[in-house]
């Protein structure tokens, strides 16, 4: 078994034994071929689809993670915009029911301070600002009565905007604070105030937390500068800056997919809070759609691999039914083709027989009608002056007819001798300088040099003679005429190993293209010009060489030559 | 019959049709070449002046040669002729005896390289037989070419036909020494399976006679010829 | 008795001239002809008891100068000269009228016979 495999092998992938292969059994090549271009032909398709599904997939997927993550971040966003609203909302009605007066008493304020604290976690002070900046009452832990806000930015934009929410900053006792600002406008006096308030970050951290994260992910505020508002889990604490892109959305919500130098792919959502300078960022490390789930994974790879495997075999069985039917009409034709070679063989021997008998009737009536008067001419006249004459010329007139019947005999020898398949011990060598003899005058004509390197003590085979002659000289034809004038022919002869011997017929011609080489024992193939060769030669040498049971082989090389190898058994089988 | 057993046929009716006609060619090529002799004979010896007068039995005596060799040969090719034409068909009604004495005519050549000589013992109330004549005559020739070469010179070798129940008997019976340690190979199985594809049967006994049955009607053969 | 008269036709002039002479010195009267034009000229101009007639002559088919013969004189009696295998046209010759046959190479003997039948046979008819 382990033998078989390993000629197998050495039969598929020794470069020259592939010829041996592809010569000795076509039918098995057929099939291997019909397989593998099916096989490839089906997985192309199967193979698309799969790619196809595959990115189809993570589309649909990553567009739905999309879809979530801005809704995700849409309600953030809203929930904080509410918040913010919400505080700005308390101001406004603080300054709405209560006057300026009322709450500039600091008693008032602080009283009043106090109600809305325990309503309104995180409020941290309050503060009544007159129009010209100046903090009239302040209630809260700093000590801030009587600053004065004239020249601060948020002190413009309060009045511009009639409301205000700052950014970030450190407050009492570190503690990040924001603050907000509501202008009140008084009509009748022509004035304003402004009622100010500090909150704690950790309500807006609150918010901010409350949405559902991955392990991985990060949801954070920053301001337009890039300031952390609210702690990240990965990128800083309050107050330090965001590193990391930034992009400012024009519409409300901007999603976008960065690559980053690492390996995951980074999706950062911004989201504008609006009434307030705040940035709402959302960094999603975990991307769950770009591993596409393992199951659908694990299903696809062991439905591929079915679906190959039953292609493969079913390429397989069909391939084999079809091929074999093939090879058995092939031989069912060979052997129809055999018998009737065979029959129209026998029916001429018939009328090849009928023929040389029908002609040499004649000249034997000659010869007997001669001899027969020349009898006559004894016993009626013994004279012989008168006949002397006569009877010459009938004696040359029998051997002229005998010579007729010679050569009508001599067909009938030929003929024989063409049936005739000798089964003798052959010296290969004597065979071989034969046919090189028929060919002499064409080598010598055409300048070609021959080589002979014949074994000495060739063991003898057992086969006919002539057919064998016939291959060398078509083979040797072939190489005159691949050479036309000047080039070297090499023959050598040798003993392959104890049941076969080799002949190795080479040239330095142009050589054979790959191409060809596989085709070049078919039937009715031919390189050469329409009317020049029949494209038989070689396909009945390989026919014959076959009967014999032998090999034929052929290795080629462009510009380099052409060897022809063949290989025939010191004995054909069940001798 | 198999594919391979039909090539092995083929090849042993191509050898026995070539050595037939073969042999048959060289047995004319004698005979003209007497009528040649004979013939240059006269010339000669009326060229040398021994005229018919003198020599008159010694001039006819040479004429009857040379016409009985002229017989002779016309005789041949009729049995050649015969002989091609049993291959026509695979299956026609022909007559025993005369198929083996065209047979035994157109071998003589190789017997008499031996001196080996042939007597016959055919029943005359032969009926004609339905069957495959030129593989008989192949099959005949395969155990009589066996036995002209296992026999030591001068031997006979007779050729018996007899009818059985609704079949033929060929008996081929060697009488003489055999050449020691001679034994010429012949494709036995090949041949069972021809005579058994055409209902008959080959045996051999213990005085190495071959006998050769053959029924009077054969009902298939595939395309064997 | 007058000396038969036979008509010998075949194309094998060297067969026909030494067949023809050995006839004469058996007595017959003899004329030859090589082709079916040339025979049919003859048969009218010579008035022949007996033909031999060999069938694969050139020109007019064999049968078809039987044919012309016996149409012409039907007493005139044929005898074929065939090689062997020539069985089909034996037969045909024999419908149309044939007398005999004779195989080559030919026995002087039976030849004589078989022209001196025929020849007996014309003198009856």
């Amino acid at each position: 078994m382990k033998q078989k495999i390993s000629n197998l092998l050495r039969d598929i992938f020794h470069p020259r034994e592939i010829f041996r292969v592809l010569g000795k059994d076509r039918y098995a090549s057929l099939k291997i071929r019909i397989v593998l271009l099916d096989v490839l032909l089906s997985m192309i398709p199967l193979f698309i689809v799969i790619t196809i599904s595959y990115f189809w997939f993570q589309k649909i997927l990553k567009d739905d993670f999309h879809k979530q993550l801005n809704w995700e971040i849409q309600n953030t966003k809203q929930t904080i915009e509410f918040f913010v609203d919400e505080r700005l909302s308390v101001l406004r009605f603080i300054t709405s029911s209560y006057t300026y007066e009322q709450l500039s008493d600091q008693k008032f304020l602080t009283e009043t301070f106090a109600r809305f604290k325990k309503e309104f976690g995180g409020l941290v002070d309050f503060g009544i600002i007159d129009s010209s900046g100046i903090q009239r009452s302040y209630t809260g832990p700093y000590n801030l009565a009587g600053k004065d806000y004239s020249k601060q930015e948020w002190f413009q934009e309060v009045i511009i905007r009639s409301y205000y929410v700052s950014d970030a900053f450190t407050g009492y006792r570190k503690i990040p604070h924001f603050a907000v600002a509501i202008k009140r406008e008084v009509p009748e006096k022509g004035t304003f105030w402004i009622l100010r308030a500090t909150i704690n970050i950790d309500t807006l951290q609150k918010y901010v937390n409350t949405v559902n994260l991955r392990s991985n992910d990060d949801i954070f505020i920053i301001n337009q500068e890039g300031i952390l508002q609210t702690p990240s889990k990965f990128h800083g604490d309050v107050l330090e800056k965001y590193t990391a892109h930034v992009t400012i959305p024009r519409q409300e919500i901007l999603i976008q997919e960065l690559q980053t130098s690492g390996d995951d792919c980074k999706i950062c959502g911004f989201a504008t809070i609006k009434h307030s300078p705040w940035i709402l960022v959302t960094v999603i490390r975990s991307t769950p759609y770009a591993r596409i789930p393992s199951i659908f994974r694990n299903e696809l790879f062991f439905i591929t691999m079915g679906s190959i495997l039953l292609g493969l075999i079913f390429t397989i069985v069909m391939a084999n039914t079809v091929v074999n039917r093939i090879k058995l009409s092939d031989q069912d034709r060979e052997k129809a083709v055999g018998q009737s070679e065979h029959a129209s063989k026998m029916a001429s021997i018939g009328r090849l027989a009928a023929g040389v008998a029908h002609e040499i009737n004649n000249p034997l009536a000659i010869i007997n009608e001669k001899a027969g008067l020349m009898k006559d001419i004894l016993e009626v006249s013994g004279n012989m002056p008168d006949n002397k004459d006569k009877f010459l010329s009938l004696i040359s007139g029998i051997a002229e007819s005998v010579n007729r019947c010679r050569t009508i005999t001599h067909r009938l020898l030929g003929f024989s001798r063409r049936m005739e398949i000798s089964q003798d011990a052959i010296d290969m060598n004597d065979a071989i300088q034969e046919v090189i003899g028929f060919l002499e005058k064409e080598i010598l004509y055409r300048n070609i040099r021959l080589e002979l390197n014949l074994q000495e003590n060739l063991p003898k085979v057992i086969t006919d003679k002539g057919q064998v002659q016939q291959v060398f000289l078509n083979i040797i034809n072939n190489a005159i005429d691949a050479l036309k004038k000047n080039g070297l022919i090499n023959v050598t002869t040798y003993a392959k190993d104890d049941k076969f011997i080799g002949i190795a017929i080479k040239d330095n011609g142009s050589g054979i293209p790959k191409e060809n080489l596989k085709h070049i024992f078919e039937p009715f193939y031919s390189t050469k010009e329409k009317g020049e060769g029949t494209g038989l030669g070689l396909s009945i040498s390989y026919g014959i060489v076959q009967k014999l049971g032998g090999t034929i082989l052929v290795e080629s090389e462009i510009n380099k030559g052409t060897t022809f190898f063949v290989e025939l058994p010191l004995k054909s089988e069940g001798d | 019959m198999d594919s391979q057993y039909e090539n092995e046929l083929r090849t042993l009716q191509m050898r026995f049709i070539g050595k037939i006609i073969a042999g048959f060619t060289h047995e004319i090529k004698n005979y003209i070449a007497i009528i040649n002799e004979s013939n240059g004979l006269i010339g000669d010896m009326m060229k040398l002046g021994k005229s018919p007068e003198n020599e008159l039995p010694v001039y006819l005596d040479i004429i009857h040669s040379i016409e009985d060799y002229i017989e002779k040969t016309t005789g041949h090719f009729r049995y050649l002729n015969r002989f091609a034409h049993r291959m026509d068909a695979p299956l026609s009604s022909f007559h025993i005896n005369e198929s083996l004495e065209e047979l035994i005519a157109l071998i003589n050549r190789f017997a008499n390289q031996k001196r080996i000589s042939f007597k016959q013992g055919y029943d005359n109330d032969m009926p004609p037989v339905y069957s495959n004549p030129s593989l008989l005559q192949l099959i005949i020739f395969t155990f009589v070419e066996k036995n002209i070469m296992e026999l030591e010179q001068d031997s006979t070798i007779t050729m018996q036909t007899a009818v059985a129940d609704k079949s033929v008997l060929i008996t081929i019976i060697p009488n003489g020494k055999r050449v020691e340690g001679s034994s010429a190979p012949i494709p036995t199985e090949l041949l069972d399976i021809i005579i058994k594809e055409l209902g008959g049967n080959i045996s051999q006994d213990r005085g190495k006679n071959t006998v050769i049955m053959l029924p009077l009607t054969s009902s298939s053969m595939s395309q064997a010829t | 008795m007058a000396h038969t008269k036979v008509l010998l036709v075949d194309d094998e002039k060297e067969f026909a001239s030494a067949l023809a002479e050995r006839l004469q010195l058996r007595n017959y009267d003899v004329k030859s002809a090589s082709n079916a034009l040339e025979a049919l000229g003859i048969v009218h101009s010579f008035l022949p008891d007996v033909v031999l007639l060999d069938l694969k002559i050139p020109g007019m088919d064999g049968i078809e100068t039987l044919k012309a013969i016996k149409k012409f004189d039907s007493t005139i009696e044929v005898i074929m000269l065939t090689g062997h295998g020539d069985v089909r046209s034996v037969e045909d010759g024999m419908k149309s009228g044939a007398f005999e046959y004779i195989m080559k190479p030919v026995d002087i003997g039976e030849l004589t016979l078989k022209i001196n039948r025929a020849s007996q046979k014309k003198q009856t008819s």
